[in-house]
C-alpha cells in the first residue's frame, strides 16, 4: 500500500484512497489544543513530536487554522508561517490540514474577497488539505477558498457542519453535498464535521450510509468532537458505513473535548475488522511518550471544569468553544449561571435563532447573546453588532427559518421591517486596496513588510503588528519549551535554561538576582548569558501608577455620563474601529466607535446630539469599563 | 630604587605607556582628574595622584602635572597623546624641572606646531610640499597676495589659521570672490580662538591619500621609519581606521615617501618618535603635510608590522640610550589594520554615547589580535572625555587575510549598552572597495551605504530580556 505523502495531487490522494481497504487518520493536533488547551500548545511541543508524528504515517495532520493563527501571534508569540515551515523541514512527508471558515477565513466576519484570495495562496504554499467550512452551510460563502485551494493544486476538503433537530435530516445534508459538488466538481474529500460531538454512532452511521448510497464514489471525512465521550461510537459508525478518514489526537494530549485517543479508536475498528491503513501503531505511542512530559506545564490552559460533558447534546457548543466559555465564566464571576446558560437559555437562542450549527463565528453569537440574556436580565435587550449583522443576512440566509418577529423588534425597535428591507441581505465586501495597506504597515513597521506578514496583518491589524514588534524585541522565542515560555510566578535563582536559538546556536542563561536600585527606582535583574553576566533594568511599578490606571466607576455612572456626552467604556474590551473625527457632528443612535471583546463586536452609540470634542480612546487600545472614550459637545 | 615615569594621561593610551613603563621594570605613576576616579588607568598603575575636580582642566594644567610628578619622584614625564602632548611649554616646562619629557624637545615642539615655520623648514629641505604661502601681510596686501595665488594655481584653496590644527581653523573657499570675503573673517575668527589672527593658504589636493611615516630618532643622531601608514579613511579629518603598510602598489614611491620622512625629521632635528604626515594624489604626487610631535593613537599597526614596541623604544630614547638596531634590522612583516571602537552612533554623526553604561562587554582573541582598551563591564561612557572605547588591531600576512580576521573579530565583539562604531566597521569590511584597498580621504562621502544597518541585538539578548522580564514582572503575560 502507497502511503500518502505532501505532494501528491487530489487525483493520486483519491485514487490511492479508494483502492485501499484501511481507513485512514488524521492527527488533529491543532483541534485538540484548542479545544482542551487553549490552543495553546506550543510549537516547541509540536516540533518535539514531530519525528514520531512523522513515522506514524498519518494521512494528515491538521496543524493550523482555526483559532489557531490568532492565538500564534497573539500569546503564543509565533509565526504561523514560520510554525509551518519548521515542521515541514522535521515532517518531509505528512500533508498538514488547516481549517479554514470560509468567508470569515481564520476570523469572525466575513472579509473581502480579495484579502481572502491573498491569503488562501499564501498559506497554500505550507497547507496541503483545506478542510472549509461555513456556519449557516451557505456554499457561496466557501466559494473563493475553494477556487483558490483548487488552483494552488492543494486538496480540498468541503465540510457540511452537523447538528441535530428536526430540520437536520438526510436529505437537507444530501442536498447541501449536491451543492458543494455542483461548485468543486468531484474532486475532493467531503467533511462531515460534528464539532460539537453531536449525535448518537447510529445517527452518524445513518447520514454516511445515506451519502455513500447517493455518492458512493466520494471520500468521506468524519470530523468529531469526544465532549460527550462517546465519539469513539461514532467514529466507529462512521467507518463502518463507509467513511474512509477519521480524526483523532495523540493520547498523552486528549482531554474532554477534542478528538479522542488514535489508539482507542485503531483497536475498537480492529475487532469490527477494520484496520487503518497506513498507520504505525508503533510510532503512535512513542509519539505519546515523548509528549507525556510536556502536559504538566500546560495545566493552566485546561479546561477549568473537569469531565466530560454530556450535556453538550442539549446546549450544542462546539468541542473548540467549550474550555473558553468556561474560561470566561470564571474570569466574569458567572460560574454559578452556567447550568443556567448551558442547559436554559442556550438552547432556547439556538431554536429561537434559526437552528443552524454552533460553530465559529455563529457559536460566539449565541454564547454571548445567552450570557447577556442571563446576566443582563432582559432578554436580547443588549444585542451585539454581531447578533444584529447576523438577523441582517449579513452571513448569509438563515437554512431552515427565520428568527420570530419579537426579536428583531428587540433589536432593531419598532421600524425593524424597514430596516430589514433597506440594509438586509448578504452584500458583497468591497475589495480593499491591498497596496495602501502595505503602505501603512510598511510605516507601522518602519520597513518593508513580507508578503506573509501583509497576510497576518489582514488577519488582524493590531495583533499582528504587536507580533512583529514583539518578535523584532525578544526574537524567536518558539525555541523555549513549555516549562520556560508559560512558567508562572518567575524563575528560581540559579535556575539555569538551555536552549538553542533559531539560528542552531546553543545558548545557557542562568537566572540570577533582583536588586532594586533605590536611587533610580528601578529594578535590576541579573542573568548570566552564556557565561557573561547582564543587567535588565526594569521600572518599579508603583502603586499609585497602577491605581491612576482603574478608574472605579459604576455601569449606571457610565450612563449617566453618556447622556452629558462624556462616552466612557461600557466593558472591558478592544477599541478595533473609530468611526468619527474630531469635529464631527453626530447625532443621539450614531455609531460612534466599535468596541470588541470576546471576539464579539459591539458598537457604542452616541447619546445625545452634538460635535466630537476630543477622542481620548486610540485604535487597538485595551480599555477597562470607565475608561475616556470621547468627549462630545452637546448642541 | 626604581625610576619612576608619570603618565600624564588617561584612557587607553595612559594603560599602553603604563604597560611598557612596567615591562620596562619602571614605576608607572598615574594622575587623575576626579571625573576618572573609577577609571582603569589608575587601576594599572603602581600609584595615582588626583590632580583636581576637571574635567579636562587639570590634565591640561602644566604646573598642577609637574607638581604631580615631584610629588611622587617621578624622574620622567610621558605625555601620551592629547591634552599637553605637543604643547611646547610643557615640554619646556619638564626640562626646566629637571623631568625627562618623553618626546623631542621643546623648541621642536614649537617650531613643527608652527605650521608656517615647519613649511619653512622643510622648503629649507626641499621637502614637497602643497604649493602655498607663507603668513598673509595684514590688511590690503594680504588680500591681494591671496588674489594672486588664486589666479596661479586655480581654486579650491584652502585658508588656514597659522596656529590652527587639529581640522580646526581651516576653511574651503571655491571662487575669487569668496576668497576676498573670508580672509577677514578668517582672522577675527582665528584671533578668538587661538589669540593669534595669522593666516596663510595652500592649494587643495583633491580626495588625496593620507600617508604617514612613523619616525624614531635618537639623541645621538640616528634616524630610522618603521614604514607608512594609510589613516584615510577619516570623517571630518578624524581618522577612523588606519593601516599600515600603506597599499599603494608602487613600492619604489613608498620607499621615497620613507625617505623624505626621514630627511624631514633630521631637517627639524627631531629626536624621539613622531610622524610624518603626507598627502598622496591621484597623480602619485605627495606633499608634505605636517609632523606629529607625539605617539599617534595609530601607532599600534606600525608596531604589529615591525615588531618594534615603539612607546618602550620612546621611554629608552628618552633617557638618552641610543637607537638598538639600524634601518636595515626594520622589517616590514604583513599587513595590520587598526579600527576605533567608539561609543558613538554612526548613523547620527558619530554623536557620543555620553552617559551610557557598557552592560556586556565580550573581546575577540586569538591569532593576531591585539587590544588597547579602557573599558570594562559597567564601564560609564564620560560625557566630558573622549568616547574611544577600545581600539582593534590585527596582523596577517597578506591583506585579504587581515581583512578577514578582523571581519571575524568584529563579528566576535559584544559592546551592549551604548551604540558603537562596530556594525559600520562591519560594513566596512565587507565593502568591494575597502578589500581592494580602492580608498582614499572622499571614501565615507562616497560610500554612504555604510551607514545602512540596523543595530541588532544579538538572539540571545533578545529572548534573555523575555526571560528577565518574566522574572520580574513574577507574572508571565504569555502564560495567561
Amino acid at each position: 500500500m502507497e502511503h500518502i505523502i505532501q505532494g501528491m495531487s487530489i487525483k493520486e490522494v483519491l485514487s490511492t484512497i479508494r483502492g485501499t481497504d484501511g481507513y485512514f487518520i488524521t492527527n488533529t493536533a491543532r483541534d485538540l489544543s484548542q479545544s482542551d488547551f487553549k490552543n495553546r500548545i506550543l510549537l516547541h511541543t509540536d516540533l518535539l513530536a514531530a519525528p514520531a508524528r512523522e513515522k506514524a504515517k498519518y494521512l494528515s495532520l491538521e496543524i493550523t487554522g482555526g483559532a489557531s493563527i490568532h492565538v500564534d501571534i497573539l500569546r503564543k508569540q509565533v509565526d504561523p508561517f514560520l510554525k509551518l515551515k519548521l515542521l515541514r523541514e522535521k515532517m518531509p512527508n505528512t500533508m498538514f490540514q488547516t481549517l479554514c471558515r470560509g468567508v470569515n477565513l481564520f476570523g469572525y466576519r466575513p472579509y473581502p474577497q480579495n484579502v481572502i484570495r491573498q491569503t488562501v495562496r499564501e498559506f497554500a504554499k505550507y497547507v496541503d488539505v483545506w478542510r472549509v467550512f461555513d456556519f449557516l452551510n451557505h456554499i457561496p460563502n466557501m466559494q473563493a477558498v475553494f477556487e483558490e485551494v483548487q488552483a494552488a493544486g492543494k486538496i480540498l476538503e468541503p465540510s457540511i457542519c452537523f447538528s441535530t433537530g428536526p430540520e437536520h435530516t438526510n436529505d437537507y445534508y444530501l442536498s447541501k453535498v449536491a451543492e458543494i459538488l455542483a461548485v468543486t466538481g468531484d474532486d475532493i474529500l467531503l467533511c462531515i464535521k460534528n464539532h460539537g460531538g453531536l449525535g448518537t454512532p447510529k445517527r452518524i452511521g445513518s447520514l454516511v450510509e445515506a451519502i455513500k448510497g447517493k455518492f458512493p464514489d466520494l471520500v468521506i471525512h468524519y470530523h468529531g468532537h469526544n465532549t460527550d465521550g462517546n465519539d469513539v461510537g461514532r467514529i466507529t459508525a462512521a467507518v463502518l458505513n463507509g467513511a474512509e478518514i477519521i480524526d483523532a489526537a495523540d493520547h498523552a494530549f486528549t482531554g474532554y473535548y477534542g478528538p479522542p485517543p488514535i489508539l482507542t479508536v485503531i483497536d475498537t475498528l480492529k475487532d469490527y475488522g477494520k484496520n487503518p491503513a497506513t498507520v504505525d501503531v508503533e510510532a503512535v505511542i512513542e509519539t505519546s511518550e515523548v509528549l507525556r512530559n510536556e502536559r504538566e506545564h500546560y495545566d493552566y490552559f485546561e479546561s477549568q471544569f473537569k469531565g466530560f460533558s454530556p450535556t453538550v447534546q442539549i446546549h450544542k457548543l462546539p468541542g473548540g468553544a467549550m474550555g473558553s466559555s468556561f474560561e470566561q465564566a470564571v474570569k466574569g464571576g458567572f460560574l454559578d449561571q452556567m447550568p443556567r446558560i448551558l442547559h436554559e437559555e442556550l438552547p432556547k437562542v439556538q431554536i429561537e435563532l434559526g437552528n443552524w450549527w454552533s460553530v465559529t463565528p455563529g457559536s460566539q453569537i449565541i454564547w454571548t447573546t445567552a450570557v447577556s440574556n442571563v446576566l443582563g436580565g432582559e432578554r436580547y435587550g443588549n444585542p451585539s453588532g454581531d447578533l444584529k449583522n447576523l438577523l441582517l443576512g449579513k452571513y448569509g440566509p438563515f437554512p431552515f427559518y427565520q428568527p420570530a418577529d419579537w426579536i428583531y423588534e428587540k433589536v432593531f425597535g419598532s421600524d425593524w421591517q424597514d430596516i430589514l428591507a433597506k440594509e438586509g441581505g448578504k452584500e458583497d465586501i468591497e475589495d480593499i486596496d491591498l497596496e495602501q495597506e502595505r503602505a501603512s504597515l510598511t510605516k507601522r513597521l518602519g520597513t518593508e513588510p513580507t508578503e506573509q506578514q501583509l497576510v497576518l496583518y489582514l488577519q488582524h491589524p493590531n495583533d499582528a503588528v504587536d507580533f512583529f514588534k514583539f518578535e523584532e524585541e525578544f526574537g524567536h522565542v518558539y525555541v523555549l519549551p513549555p516549562s520556560v515560555f508559560l512558567r508562572r510566578g518567575g524563575y528560581e535563582v540559579g535556575e539555569t535554561i538551555h536552549f538553542k536559538d533559531h539560528y542552531g546556536k546553543e545558548h545557557i542563561i542562568e537566572i540570577g538576582p533582583k536588586q532594586l536600585d533605590k536611587n533610580e527606582g528601578k529594578w535590576n535583574i541579573y542573568l548570566n548569558v552564556d557565561h557573561q553576566q547582564r543587567i535588565y533594568s526594569f521600572q518599579e511599578e508603583s502603586a499609585a501608577a497602577t491605581a491612576a490606571k482603574a478608574p472605579e466607576i459604576s455601569g449606571k455612572e457610565i450612563t449617566e455620563l453618556a447622556q452629558t456626552g462624556d462616552m466612557r467604556a461600557p466593558f472591558s474590551a478592544n477599541v478595533c474601529d473609530i468611526k468619527v473625527e474630531e469635529g464631527q457632528q453626530v447625532k443621539a443612535g450614531d455609531t460612534l466607535l466599535i468596541m470588541e471583546a470576546m471576539k464579539m463586536q459591539t458598537p457604542v452609540n452616541s447619546e445625545v446630539d452634538g460635535t466630537v470634542a476630543e477622542i481620548f480612546a486610540e485604535l487597538g487600545q485595551s480599555l477597562k469599563a470607565g475608561d475616556k472614550l470621547l468627549q462630545i459637545e452637546i448642541a | 630604587m626604581k625610576k619612576k615615569i608619570l603618565i600624564a594621561n588617561r584612557g587607553e593610551i595612559a594603560l599602553r605607556i603604563i604597560r611598557a613603563v612596567q615591562e620596562l621594570g619602571y614605576t608607572a605613576a598615574a594622575i587623575y582628574e576626579k571625573p576618572d576616579n573609577e577609571a582603569l588607568h589608575i587601576r594599572a598603575a603602581d600609584e595615582a595622584v588626583c590632580i583636581g575636580d576637571g574635567p579636562r582642566v587639570d590634565y591640561l594644567n602644566i604646573n598642577k602635572v609637574i607638581a604631580a610628578a615631584q610629588k611622587v619622584g617621578a624622574c620622567a614625564i610621558h605625555p601620551g597623546y592629547g591634552f599637553l602632548a605637543e604643547n611646547p611649554a610643557f615640554a619646556k616646562a619638564c626640562e626646566d624641572a629637571g623631568l625627562i619629557f618623553i618626546g623631542p624637545a621643546s623648541e621642536v615642539i614649537e617650531n613643527l606646531g608652527n605650521k608656517v615655520i615647519a613649511r619653512e623648514i622643510m622648503a629649507k629641505a626641499n621637502i614637497p610640499m602643497v604649493p602655498g604661502t607663507s603668513n598673509l601681510t595684514a590688511g590690503e596686501a594680504g588680500t591681494a597676495e591671496a588674489v594672486e595665488f588664486g589666479r596661479k594655481y586655480g581654486y579650491p584653496i584652502m585658508l588656514k589659521a597659522t596656529s590652527g590644527g587639529g581640522g580646526r581653523g581651516i576653511r574651503r573657499i571655491e571662487t575669487e570672490a569668496e576668497l576676498v570675503e573670508s580672509i577677514p573673517l578668517a582672522r577675527s575668527e582665528a584671533q578668538a580662538a587661538f589669540n593669534d589672527d595669522r593666516v596663510y593658504l595652500e592649494k587643495v589636493v583633491l580626495t588625496p591619500k593620507h600617508v604617514e611615516v612613523q619616525i624614531i630618532a635618537d639623541k645621538w643622531g640616528t634616524v630610522l621609519h618603521l614604514g607608512t601608514r594609510d589613516c584615510s579613511i577619516q570623517r571630518r579629518n578624524q581618522k577612523l581606521v588606519e593601516i599600515a603598510p600603506s597599499l599603494i602598489k608602487d613600492q619604489k614611491l613608498l620607499d621615497t615617501i620613507c625617505q623624505t620622512a626621514v630627511v624631514a625629521a633630521r631637517a627639524a632635528n627631531y629626536t624621539n618618535a613622531g610622524t610624518v604626515e603626507f598627502l598622496v594624489d591621484h597623480e602619485m604626487n605627495f606633499y608634505f603635510m605636517e609632523i606629529n610631535t607625539r605617539v599617534q593613537v595609530e601607532h599600534t599597526v606600525s608596531e604589529m608590522i615591525t615588531g618594534i614596541d615603539i612607546v618602550r623604544t620612546q621611554i629608552k630614547l628618552a633617557m638618552g640610550k641610543k637607537l638598538s638596531f639600524s634601518q636595515d634590522d626594520v622589517q616590514l612583516r604583513g599587513h595590520a589594520i587598526e579600527m576605533r571602537i567608539n561609543a558613538e552612533d554612526p548613523q547620527n554623526n558619530f554623536m557620543p554615547e555620553g552617559g551610557k553604561t557598557v552592560s556586556v562587554y565580550r573581546s575577540p582573541g586569538g591569532y593576531g589580535v591585539r587590544l588597547d582598551g579602557f573599558v570594562y563591564q559597567g564601564y560609564k561612557i564620560p560625557e566630558v572625555y573622549d568616547s574611544l572605547l577600545v581600539k582593534l588591531t590585527v596582523h596577517g600576512y597578506s591583506w585579504n587575510e587581515t581583512v578577514d580576521r578582523m571581519r571575524r573579530c568584529l563579528h566576535n565583539f559584544v559592546i551592549a549598552g551604548p551604540k558603537t562604531t562596530i556594525p559600520f566597521y562591519q560594513n566596512l569590511v565587507n565593502d568591494q572597495d575597502f578589500q581592494n584597498g580602492q580608498f582614499d580621504t572622499s571614501y565615507l562621502e562616497t560610500h554612504e551605504h555604510l551607514f545602512e544597518y540596523t543595530d541588532q541585538r544579538t538572539e540571545v539578548n533578545k529572548i534573555a530580556r523575555l526571560i528577565a522580564e518574566i522574572h520580574f514582572r513574577q507574572e508571565n503575560p504569555y502564560a495567561i
